[in-house]
Protein backbone atom coordinates (compact mmCIF):
# COMPACT_ATOMS: atom_id res chain seq x y z
CA UNK A 1 0.00 0.00 0.00
CA UNK A 2 1.98 3.05 1.20
CA UNK A 3 5.71 2.89 0.76
CA UNK A 4 8.23 5.60 1.52
CA UNK A 5 11.59 6.39 0.01
CA UNK A 6 12.88 8.64 2.78
CA UNK A 7 11.81 9.96 6.17
CA UNK A 8 10.46 13.28 4.96
CA UNK A 9 8.48 12.08 1.93
CA UNK A 10 4.97 13.44 1.52
CA UNK A 11 2.10 11.43 0.05
CA UNK A 12 1.51 11.71 -3.68
CA UNK A 13 -2.06 10.43 -3.80
CA UNK A 14 -4.90 9.52 -1.48
CA UNK A 15 -7.81 7.13 -1.83
CA UNK A 16 -10.41 5.59 0.47
CA UNK A 17 -10.37 1.99 1.62
CA UNK A 18 -12.94 -0.24 -0.08
CA UNK A 19 -12.86 -3.31 2.15
CA UNK A 20 -11.46 -4.27 5.53
CA UNK A 21 -8.01 -5.80 5.77
CA UNK A 22 -5.40 -5.89 8.53
CA UNK A 23 -3.63 -2.92 6.92
CA UNK A 24 -6.88 -0.95 6.82
CA UNK A 25 -7.37 -1.77 10.52
CA UNK A 26 -3.94 -0.37 11.37
CA UNK A 27 -4.54 2.72 9.22
CA UNK A 28 -7.84 3.23 11.08
CA UNK A 29 -5.98 3.10 14.39
CA UNK A 30 -3.33 5.59 13.27
CA UNK A 31 -5.98 7.96 11.95
CA UNK A 32 -7.96 7.68 15.22
CA UNK A 33 -4.82 8.89 16.99
CA UNK A 34 -4.44 11.83 14.60
CA UNK A 35 -1.79 10.56 12.16
CA UNK A 36 -1.96 9.74 8.46
CA UNK A 37 -0.27 6.38 8.76
CA UNK A 38 2.72 4.56 10.28
CA UNK A 39 5.20 6.64 8.28
CA UNK A 40 3.96 9.96 9.65
CA UNK A 41 3.98 8.51 13.17
CA UNK A 42 7.63 7.52 12.81
CA UNK A 43 8.46 10.95 11.33
CA UNK A 44 6.85 12.84 14.22
CA UNK A 45 7.91 10.49 17.02
CA UNK A 46 11.40 10.20 15.50
CA UNK A 47 11.60 6.50 14.97
CA UNK A 48 9.69 5.39 18.07
CA UNK A 49 8.87 1.68 18.22
CA UNK A 50 5.24 0.84 17.56
CA UNK A 51 3.70 -1.70 19.98
CA UNK A 52 1.67 -4.34 18.20
CA UNK A 53 -0.39 -7.28 19.43
CA UNK A 54 1.65 -10.45 18.82
CA UNK A 55 -0.97 -12.67 17.14
CA UNK A 56 -3.04 -10.25 15.10
CA UNK A 57 -0.30 -7.71 14.33
CA UNK A 58 -2.71 -4.84 15.07
CA UNK A 59 -1.38 -1.68 16.64
CA UNK A 60 -1.59 -1.87 20.43
CA UNK A 61 -0.55 1.54 21.67
CA UNK A 62 -0.01 4.96 20.12
CA UNK A 63 1.06 8.26 21.60
CA UNK A 64 -0.83 11.28 20.33
CA UNK A 65 0.73 14.66 19.51
CA UNK A 66 -0.32 15.98 22.94
CA UNK A 67 1.53 13.00 24.53
CA UNK A 68 -1.64 11.28 25.76
CA UNK A 69 -1.75 7.57 25.01
CA UNK A 70 -4.34 5.53 23.13
CA UNK A 71 -4.64 1.80 23.73
CA UNK A 72 -6.33 -0.46 21.23
CA UNK A 73 -7.93 -3.86 21.53
CA UNK A 74 -6.36 -7.05 20.11
CA UNK A 75 -9.59 -7.60 18.17
CA UNK A 76 -10.90 -5.66 15.19
CA UNK A 77 -12.09 -2.13 16.04
CA UNK A 78 -12.79 -0.75 12.55
CA UNK A 79 -16.40 -1.63 11.81
CA UNK A 80 -17.68 -2.12 8.26
CA UNK A 81 -19.40 1.30 8.34
CA UNK A 82 -16.04 2.95 9.21
CA UNK A 83 -14.03 1.27 6.42
CA UNK A 84 -14.74 3.85 3.73
CA UNK A 85 -13.66 6.65 6.12
CA UNK A 86 -10.14 5.19 6.27
CA UNK A 87 -7.75 7.14 4.02
CA UNK A 88 -5.03 5.22 2.16
CA UNK A 89 -2.02 7.30 1.15
CA UNK A 90 0.44 6.36 -1.59
CA UNK A 91 3.93 7.77 -1.90
CA UNK B 1 -43.43 -12.77 72.26
CA UNK B 2 -44.35 -9.33 70.98
CA UNK B 3 -43.85 -10.72 67.46
CA UNK B 4 -46.39 -13.46 68.11
CA UNK B 5 -48.85 -10.88 69.53
CA UNK B 6 -48.50 -8.76 66.41
CA UNK B 7 -49.11 -11.77 64.19
CA UNK B 8 -52.21 -12.83 66.08
CA UNK B 9 -53.55 -9.25 65.98
CA UNK B 10 -52.98 -9.14 62.22
CA UNK B 11 -54.76 -12.47 61.73
CA UNK B 12 -57.64 -11.31 63.90
CA UNK B 13 -57.94 -8.09 61.92
CA UNK B 14 -57.80 -9.97 58.61
CA UNK B 15 -60.66 -12.21 59.75
CA UNK B 16 -62.87 -9.22 60.70
CA UNK B 17 -65.37 -7.72 58.25
CA UNK B 18 -64.67 -4.32 56.66
CA UNK B 19 -61.09 -4.25 57.78
CA UNK B 20 -57.82 -4.71 55.94
CA UNK B 21 -54.63 -5.88 57.61
CA UNK B 22 -51.45 -4.09 56.56
CA UNK B 23 -49.16 -6.07 54.24
CA UNK B 24 -45.91 -7.29 55.78
CA UNK B 25 -42.93 -5.12 54.83
CA UNK B 26 -40.85 -6.46 51.92
CA UNK B 27 -37.30 -7.71 52.34
CA UNK B 28 -36.16 -5.38 49.48
CA UNK B 29 -33.53 -7.81 48.20
CA UNK B 30 -33.68 -6.50 44.63
CA UNK B 31 -34.25 -2.81 45.30
CA UNK B 32 -31.38 -0.53 44.40
CA UNK B 33 -29.28 1.05 47.11
CA UNK B 34 -28.83 4.86 47.27
CA UNK B 35 -26.55 6.27 44.58
CA UNK B 36 -23.58 7.89 46.34
CA UNK B 37 -20.69 9.62 44.58
CA UNK B 38 -17.64 7.39 44.61
CA UNK B 39 -14.01 8.16 45.41
CA UNK B 40 -13.29 7.55 41.71
CA UNK B 41 -15.64 10.37 40.71
CA UNK B 42 -14.08 12.74 43.25
CA UNK B 43 -10.56 12.00 41.99
CA UNK B 44 -11.63 12.23 38.34
CA UNK B 45 -13.30 15.63 38.79
CA UNK B 46 -10.21 16.89 40.58
CA UNK B 47 -8.05 15.81 37.64
CA UNK B 48 -6.04 13.27 39.66
CA UNK B 49 -6.90 10.29 37.46
CA UNK B 50 -4.51 9.56 34.56
CA UNK B 51 -7.40 9.14 32.14
CA UNK B 52 -9.66 11.35 30.01
CA UNK B 53 -12.87 10.84 28.17
CA UNK B 54 -12.42 11.04 24.40
CA UNK B 55 -15.59 11.15 22.35
CA UNK B 56 -14.95 11.25 18.62
CA UNK B 57 -18.42 11.53 17.18
CA UNK B 58 -20.10 8.13 17.46
CA UNK B 59 -17.18 6.26 18.97
CA UNK B 60 -16.43 6.73 22.67
CA UNK B 61 -13.03 5.90 24.01
CA UNK B 62 -10.56 6.96 26.69
CA UNK B 63 -7.15 8.58 26.54
CA UNK B 64 -4.38 8.02 29.06
CA UNK B 65 -2.15 10.83 30.31
CA UNK B 66 0.44 8.29 31.43
CA UNK B 67 1.54 5.04 29.74
CA UNK B 68 0.18 1.96 31.53
CA UNK B 69 3.65 0.38 31.82
CA UNK B 70 4.67 3.06 34.33
CA UNK B 71 1.31 3.43 36.08
CA UNK B 72 1.14 2.46 39.77
CA UNK B 73 -1.44 -0.35 39.75
CA UNK B 74 -1.45 -0.60 43.56
CA UNK B 75 -2.83 2.92 43.78
CA UNK B 76 -4.97 3.27 40.65
CA UNK B 77 -6.52 -0.13 40.00
CA UNK B 78 -8.55 -0.14 43.27
CA UNK B 79 -9.65 3.43 42.48
CA UNK B 80 -10.91 2.40 39.07
CA UNK B 81 -12.71 -0.59 40.61
CA UNK B 82 -14.34 1.84 43.05
CA UNK B 83 -15.78 3.58 39.98
CA UNK B 84 -17.67 0.40 39.07
CA UNK B 85 -20.40 1.48 41.51
CA UNK B 86 -21.03 4.63 39.44
CA UNK B 87 -24.26 4.67 37.49
CA UNK B 88 -23.86 8.15 35.98
CA UNK B 89 -22.33 8.84 32.61
CA UNK B 90 -19.44 9.45 31.78
CA UNK B 91 -17.98 8.16 35.05
CA UNK B 92 -19.30 4.63 34.63
CA UNK B 93 -17.98 4.38 31.06
CA UNK B 94 -14.54 5.79 31.99
CA UNK B 95 -14.18 3.48 35.00
CA UNK B 96 -15.19 0.35 33.09
CA UNK B 97 -13.17 1.13 29.96
CA UNK B 98 -10.17 2.11 32.10
CA UNK B 99 -10.35 -1.18 34.01
CA UNK B 100 -10.53 -3.25 30.83
CA UNK B 101 -7.50 -1.48 29.36
CA UNK B 102 -5.51 -1.78 32.60
CA UNK B 103 -6.29 -5.50 32.78
CA UNK B 104 -5.31 -5.97 29.12
CA UNK B 105 -1.90 -4.39 29.67
CA UNK B 106 -1.21 -5.13 33.33
CA UNK B 107 0.41 -8.56 33.13
CA UNK B 108 2.19 -9.52 36.37
CA UNK B 109 1.21 -6.22 38.06
CA UNK B 110 -2.39 -7.37 38.57
CA UNK B 111 -1.98 -10.36 40.92
CA UNK B 112 -0.50 -8.47 43.93
CA UNK B 113 -3.42 -5.98 43.80
CA UNK B 114 -6.23 -8.56 43.86
CA UNK B 115 -6.93 -8.42 47.66
CA UNK B 116 -7.52 -4.65 47.38
CA UNK B 117 -10.14 -5.16 44.67
CA UNK B 118 -12.56 -7.25 46.75
CA UNK B 119 -14.10 -4.37 48.72
CA UNK B 120 -14.91 -2.26 45.62
CA UNK B 121 -16.32 -5.32 43.80
CA UNK B 122 -18.58 -6.03 46.76
CA UNK B 123 -19.62 -2.37 46.93
CA UNK B 124 -20.56 -2.40 43.22
CA UNK B 125 -22.58 -5.60 43.57
CA UNK B 126 -24.36 -4.27 46.68
CA UNK B 127 -25.79 -1.33 44.70
CA UNK B 128 -28.28 -3.87 43.18
CA UNK B 129 -28.33 -1.65 40.08
CA UNK B 130 -28.79 -3.96 37.07
CA UNK B 131 -26.45 -2.10 34.70
CA UNK B 132 -23.75 -1.78 37.37
CA UNK B 133 -24.02 -5.47 38.14
CA UNK B 134 -23.71 -6.42 34.46
CA UNK B 135 -20.56 -4.28 34.10
CA UNK B 136 -19.13 -5.77 37.31
CA UNK B 137 -19.71 -9.34 36.05
CA UNK B 138 -17.90 -8.56 32.81
CA UNK B 139 -15.03 -6.95 34.72
CA UNK B 140 -14.79 -9.97 37.05
CA UNK B 141 -14.62 -12.31 34.04
CA UNK B 142 -11.86 -10.20 32.50
CA UNK B 143 -10.00 -9.98 35.82
CA UNK B 144 -9.92 -13.73 36.22
CA UNK B 145 -8.58 -14.23 32.68
CA UNK B 146 -6.14 -11.29 32.76
CA UNK B 147 -3.18 -12.98 34.46
CA UNK B 148 -2.06 -16.35 35.84
CA UNK B 149 -2.97 -17.03 39.43
CA UNK B 150 -5.72 -14.41 39.70
CA UNK B 151 -8.46 -17.04 39.71
CA UNK B 152 -6.87 -18.94 42.61
CA UNK B 153 -6.21 -15.67 44.47
CA UNK B 154 -9.93 -14.83 44.34
CA UNK B 155 -11.12 -18.15 45.85
CA UNK B 156 -10.58 -17.21 49.55
CA UNK B 157 -12.58 -14.02 48.94
CA UNK B 158 -15.65 -15.68 47.37
CA UNK B 159 -17.52 -15.46 50.68
CA UNK B 160 -17.37 -11.64 50.48
CA UNK B 161 -19.08 -11.11 47.13
CA UNK B 162 -20.68 -14.34 45.86
CA UNK B 163 -23.77 -14.09 48.07
CA UNK B 164 -25.29 -11.51 45.71
CA UNK B 165 -24.88 -13.96 42.82
CA UNK B 166 -27.24 -16.31 44.62
CA UNK B 167 -30.00 -13.69 44.65
CA UNK B 168 -29.65 -12.62 41.03
CA UNK B 169 -29.24 -15.97 39.29
CA UNK B 170 -32.80 -15.99 37.98
CA UNK B 171 -32.90 -12.39 36.78
CA UNK B 172 -33.91 -11.88 33.13
CA UNK B 173 -32.88 -8.19 32.87
CA UNK B 174 -30.93 -7.56 29.65
CA UNK B 175 -28.42 -4.68 29.56
CA UNK B 176 -28.99 -2.29 26.67
CA UNK B 177 -25.42 -0.99 26.43
CA UNK B 178 -23.70 -1.62 23.11
CA UNK B 179 -20.47 -2.58 24.92
CA UNK B 180 -21.50 -6.21 25.02
CA UNK B 181 -21.90 -6.52 21.25
CA UNK B 182 -24.82 -8.00 19.30
CA UNK B 183 -25.33 -10.93 21.71
CA UNK B 184 -26.69 -9.47 24.94
CA UNK B 185 -26.94 -12.00 27.74
CA UNK B 186 -29.41 -11.44 30.54
CA UNK B 187 -28.21 -10.73 34.09
CA UNK B 188 -28.98 -14.30 35.15
CA UNK B 189 -26.95 -15.69 32.24
CA UNK B 190 -24.06 -13.37 33.08
CA UNK B 191 -24.12 -14.58 36.68
CA UNK B 192 -24.00 -18.22 35.53
CA UNK B 193 -21.23 -17.48 33.01
CA UNK B 194 -19.19 -15.69 35.70
CA UNK B 195 -19.59 -18.56 38.16
CA UNK B 196 -18.40 -21.02 35.52
CA UNK B 197 -15.33 -18.91 34.70
CA UNK B 198 -14.53 -18.50 38.41
CA UNK B 199 -14.73 -22.28 38.81
CA UNK B 200 -12.64 -23.05 35.72
CA UNK B 201 -9.87 -20.62 36.66
CA UNK B 202 -10.05 -21.01 40.42
CA UNK B 203 -8.29 -24.34 40.75
CA UNK B 204 -9.46 -27.41 42.66
CA UNK B 205 -10.92 -25.52 45.66
CA UNK B 206 -13.07 -23.18 43.61
CA UNK B 207 -16.07 -25.49 43.21
CA UNK B 208 -16.22 -26.28 46.96
CA UNK B 209 -15.98 -22.56 47.81
CA UNK B 210 -18.81 -21.72 45.39
CA UNK B 211 -20.97 -24.62 46.59
CA UNK B 212 -20.80 -23.40 50.20
CA UNK B 213 -22.39 -20.11 49.21
CA UNK B 214 -24.57 -21.25 46.29
CA UNK B 215 -25.73 -24.79 47.21
CA UNK B 216 -27.68 -25.37 43.96
CA UNK B 217 -24.72 -24.56 41.70
CA UNK B 218 -23.65 -27.42 39.42
CA UNK B 219 -20.05 -27.85 38.35
CA UNK B 220 -19.23 -27.14 34.70
CA UNK B 221 -15.78 -28.73 34.95
CA UNK B 222 -16.84 -32.29 35.75
CA UNK B 223 -19.55 -32.45 33.02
Amino acid sequence: MSTATDNNSKPRAMSRAKEWTAEVENLFRFQQAGYRDELEYRQIKQGALIDKWPKSGFVKKLQRRDNTVFYYSRKRECEDRDVNKVLVYSY
Amino acid sequence: MSGENKESKTEAKAAMKNSMAACPSSAAVFSEGPCRPTVFRRFYERGDMPIQNDSRGRRRSVRWKVALDVLDYHHFLPLFFDGLAESLSPYNFIAVQGIHEMLDHGGPKILPVVPQLIAPIRKALDTRNNDVMCSTMKVLQHLVKSADGVGEALVPHFKHFLRVFCEFRCKTYTPHATVYGPKKPSLGELVEETLQILEQRGGKDAFKAIKVIIPNYHSCVSC
